[in-house]
């Protein structure tokens, strides 16, 4: 499993680039593993604020339907539109193309609640 | 894997749902569907029985056809869906869904002979051609025909039937020589697809699975499979209950969706139409071929819908466009 050293996680199977106060936000290799094909995602809306654990779209696999859930509190500035009609890039690139949003963090956010590379690659050991 | 009525089944393989379902469209590819049951009934009454037990009318086939047929309640819902292999003149194979075999056997008798044998169904366009390698004599048994054919010294058989939509034969061989033949099939060049598959794969040829389209308190009728009712029988468990529901006229029809965008419907989401409730969702998924959301619903005939109208499919408080459509949902009809 494939788990990039310069990103942090979250429990629920996200990942977030932190640039500043701003973070890019996807779902784990692990996570678009285990739904499957994925098939459809319901982005988020740009300039909705979300709170930590909030919703922050839908992924749907031939299987079943996951949500995506806020790593971190903020407003969602922008949103990877390439996966409306293109959503199997999450599968094939879920740290690149598959990104699914960005966020500017509310103040005062620390990103180091987040779990590290070595601290989610224990979570899905085994 | 996943635990399906009793079995471990792969839900997919490594290339994924979606892949192999195109290639069941496109090319061949093989289900290991062992865990659909076998019920062998035998001897001089054997067909007399399953007459009287099951839906259809065995007389409208013979000796070495396959028919599609239900196990019905005396309230003319639908305990099972079956295929019977008509082996040879006193032998008939009953093969019900794997977590019914026992409720089946109760109506019918017989003996379960499920553990006997695997059984290989190769589906595709390409199917004939690809199993051809592994053996002629079963390749060439015509849509619908059962046969026995030898392979590698083992009696076998084999029918012209599937569900997926695609052309395709199911292959029974003896236990002994299982892995070896699924071995030769995928050495044929055919691709092994999981449950997955197999379940868009109908859903998009608009079959209907057990305990979605059919089930208690869901008649043939209902699930527009009025064919599979042998009407010039006299008698057979439910007649009473669907001839009194065909003068009536069906109170809900099964319809096919297809959304206007790609989010999969879902079975349990509702269907409206004018913001009033008029139908149930009862299987639903993403369309490969079509790349739309599909599904198949049962819709109230009050509601007096065409096909073609815009309904909308509320799911996790949702509305989603969609329309109705005469299943099949592929192929896409001309007049569409």
């Amino acid at each position: 499993m494939n788990i990039p050293d310069d990103l942090r996680y979250s429990v629920d199977h996200e990942w977030v680039r932190i640039d500043g106060t701003r973070v890019r936000v996807g779902i784990t290799d692990y996570a678009q593993d285990a739904l499957g094909d994925i098939v459809f995602v319901q982005l988020p809306v740009v300039g909705s604020e979300v709170a930590v654990g909030g919703p922050l779209g839908e992924v749907e696999s031939t299987k079943s339907v996951s949500e995506i859930y806020a790593p971190l509190a903020g407003t969602v500035t922008a949103v990877n539109k390439a996966l409306a009609d293109g959503p199997e890039k999450i599968n094939q690139d879920p740290y690149g193309d598959g990104w699914i949003c960005e966020v500017e963090l509310a103040p005062g956010t620390d990103p180091g609640t987040l779990l590290d590379p070595a601290a989610y690659g224990e979570l899905t050991a085994g | 894997m996943v635990p399906f009525g009793g079995w471990e089944m792969p839900l997919s393989y490594p290339w994924g749902t979606v892949a192999e379902h195109r290639s069941c469209r496109e090319g061949a590819v093989a289900f290991d569907v062992s865990h659909l049951g076998t019920v062998r009934i035998e001897g001089a009454g054997a067909l007399a029985h399953l007459q009287l037990a099951l839906s259809n009318d065995l007389r409208k086939i013979s000796t070495g056809r396959a028919q599609y047929t239900h196990l019905l309640a005396e309230d003319g819902s639908v305990t099972d869906d079956i295929i019977v292999w008509w082996v040879d003149d006193q032998r008939f194979d009953v093969m019900p869904n794997a977590s019914n075999t026992s409720r089946v056997m109760a109506a019918i008798g017989g003996h379960d002979v499920t553990a006997e044998r695997a059984i290989i169904a190769v589906q595709g366009p390409q199917a004939r051609h690809r199993l051809a390698t592994v053996s002629a004599e079963a390749a060439a048994v015509h849509r619908f025909a059962v046969a026995p054919f030898v392979w590698k010294g083992a009696a076998c058989l084999v029918a012209g039937t599937g569900y997926t939509g695609e052309d395709g034969l199911e292959c029974a061989v003896p236990a002994e020589v299982a892995e070896e033949f699924w071995a030769a099939v995928q050495a044929a060049g055919v691709t092994p697809a999981g449950l997955g598959a197999r379940d868009t794969l109908r859903l998009e040829a608009g079959l209907p699975l057990h305990g979605h389209e059919l089930g208690p308190g869901i008649t043939p009728l209902q699930a527009g499979l009025g064919w599979v009712v042998g009407w010039d029988k006299e008698e057979f468990t439910g007649r009473a209950a669907l001839v009194e529901e065909k003068v009536a006229g069906p109170a809900r029809r099964l319809r096919g969706l297809v959304a206007e965008g790609r989010q999969p419907l879902r079975d349990g989401a509702e269907v409206q139409s004018n913001g009033h409730m008029v139908g149930v969702v009862t299987s639903g998924n993403f369309s490969p071929m079509r790349e739309r959301g599909i599904g198949l619903a049962l819709v109230e005939a009050d509601a007096r819908l065409l096909d073609g109208d815009a309904i909308t499919v509320v799911q996790r408080g949702r509305e989603v466009p969609a329309n109705l459509v005469r299943p099949p949902l592929w192929p896409v009809r001309e007049e569409e």
